[in-house]
């Protein structure tokens, strides 16, 4: 039997991860009574959803027989896809990033950032960050008491952050920060590049536009670094050579886009549900305030509950098997971060926000060889900043209903009223 | 000989082929990887890896 319609249509459609109780609701249904199976849809190639942890850690282990790149990399309706096709030349993305390459390819470019951005490269950005962190905690301050901590502050700090490490200057972030969002919040009438109700193909029309417009921006990107070369990322993408040639045009402007896009979104989306959550439970800001050792705990289940990548594609390239079903070559798969980071079989209670985990392995960064190039400045960044808000902040409590972005890939909290006293 | 996963991205250490790429020869034991190695899928360090039994 495959997932019925109503159910499989909840968890695809954009409008209900707006209301998240809806989304994780079904999936709770899902992982108790068909934790993998598939999903058929009239507009849609049918497609696996898979919902629970132990099942997307086997699928993620195995990328030679999973791919990234032979479908399309994240939920698209089979007309959307055969458009993208006649754009790209047959490509089944638009966009050739990290996360719509394979093997070797994937390997080589990987390589190009990655020694950058372990724990130890990335070390010597903490007092950088710090000095942004405390900007961005007294930007907030200045407002007085009530503030909408998405717009204001969260949105605002990953941006300068990334930005800076990037190597783009301070008055392009309100450009890159507006693309991002046309990029990632299409089905949002607030957030998209029309600003209205869009139907297919004017998505995929707005996020053509979109991509063209970053990809104008990038190609003087790769002119002044080549130029003058220096060690932030885009410099670092702009030089590299595989097998002595400079990255083609797709491949260049893929990895400056997901790099000037994922690399902010995704962390404010985190930072407003983290505070979201902060401000519905008083008691949590007295208890990292009391151990301020629990940070680390308190950002990783700030990850593990915001979970801002809702989802990822795969599709097999032969026969195999998974939890105990059969997968077929050929077949999509759904991975939902979302729904693995709720499974009852490895929280105990997966709707609590709890900094007293023993263990937490979320996978909201996803596994494998396609893990998050940016995890670990990603929990740094957020680290720092709530060390320093939590130094500061005395109460804070909602000031208005939150609201949360109408899509269901990158995405989060997009307002955050709060009322918030200081020390 | 023996293989160690790590935890953060599921990347095996394989005693047995060691990682000539990056100049630890076959056979080399996990303990004897120098200090400042980390993973190379995922960049954690290697307090992070654990044992697994094949
Ligand atoms: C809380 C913050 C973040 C979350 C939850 C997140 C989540 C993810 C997820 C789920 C994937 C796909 C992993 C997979 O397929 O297994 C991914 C990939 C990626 N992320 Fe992040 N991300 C975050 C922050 C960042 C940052 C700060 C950067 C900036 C450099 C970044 C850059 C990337 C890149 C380049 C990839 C593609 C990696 C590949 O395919 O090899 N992300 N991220
Ligand atoms: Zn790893």
């Amino acid at each position: 039997m495959t997932i019925s319609e109503p159910l499989a249509r909840t968890i695809i459609d954009p409008k209900s991860y707006a209301r998240r109780e809806i989304v994780d609701a079904a999936f709770a249904q899902i992982r108790a009574e068909q934790p993998l199976d598939k999903a058929e849809l009239p507009d849609f190639e049918p497609f696996w959803v898979v919902s629970r942890h132990a099942d997307i850690k086997e699928i993620e282990r195995q990328p030679d027989i999973f791919h990234n790149g032979d479908m399309s990399t994240f939920l698209s309706p089979r007309d959307g896809v055969e458009r993208v096709k006649a754009l790209t030349g047959g490509e089944p993305n638009l966009i050739r990033s990290l996360v719509s390459v394979d093997g070797d390819e994937h390997k080589a470019l990987r390589g190009v950032v990655f020694p950058h951005v372990t724990p130890r490269a990335i070390k010597p950005l903490e007092d950088q960050i710090r000095q942004i962190a405390r900007e961005f905690v007294d930007h907030m301050l200045s407002f007085g008491g009530e503030v909408d901590f998405a717009q204001d502050v969260a949105f605002l700090y990953p941006l300068r952050v990334i930005m800076t490490v990037l190597g783009v200057p301070q008055e392009d972030e309100p450009f890159m920060l507006k693309l991002t969002q046309e990029l990632f919040n299409n089905a949002d009438p607030e957030l998209n590049r029309r600003r209205a109700e869009l139907t297919p193909e004017e998505m995929l029309k707005s996020l053509w536009e979109t991509t063209m417009e970053l990809e104008a921006y990038f190609a003087a990107v790769t002119e002044k670094f080549r130029a003058n070369p220096t060690g932030q990322i885009n410099s670092l993408i702009a030089n590299a050579t595989i097998n002595g040639e400079f990255l083609n045009h797709r491949q260049l402007m893929g990895y400056y886009i997901i790099a000037a896009t994922a690399g902010h979104d995704t962390t404010s989306n985190t930072t407003a549900g983290a505070m979201w959550a902060l401000a519905e439970r008083p008691e949590l800001l007295k208890a990292m305030q009391e151990s301020p050792d629990r940070i680390n705990a308190f950002v990783e289940e700030s990850i593990r509950w915001e979970v801002p990548v809702k989802h990822f594609m795969r599709s097999a390239v032969s026969d195999c098997e998974i939890g105990g079903r059969q997968i077929k070559g050929g077949d999509w798969l759904m991975l939902s971060y979302q729904s693995a980071n709720r499974d009852e079989t490895v929280w105990a209670d997966p709707f609590d926000f709890r900094i007293d985990r023993d263990q937490n392995p979320q996978i909201a960064f996803g596994y494998g060889v396609h893990v998050c190039l940016g995890q670990h400045l990603a929990r740094m960044e957020m680290r720092i900043l709530w060390e320093e808000l939590f130094k500061r902040l005395k109460s804070v409590e909602m000031a208005g209903p939150g609201e949360r972005t109408i899509s269901n890939f990158v995405c989060g909290p997009k307002h955050v009223p709060i009322r918030f006293t200081v020390n | 000989m023996r293989k160690w996963r790590c935890r953060n991205c599921g990347f095996i250490y394989d005693e047995t082929l060691g990682l000539p790429d990056e100049g630890i020869a076959p056979g080399t034991r996990f303990e004897d990887i120098p200090e400042d190695w980390y993973c190379p899928d995922c960049g954690t360090e290697q307090d992070d890896f654990e044992l697994v039994d094949y």
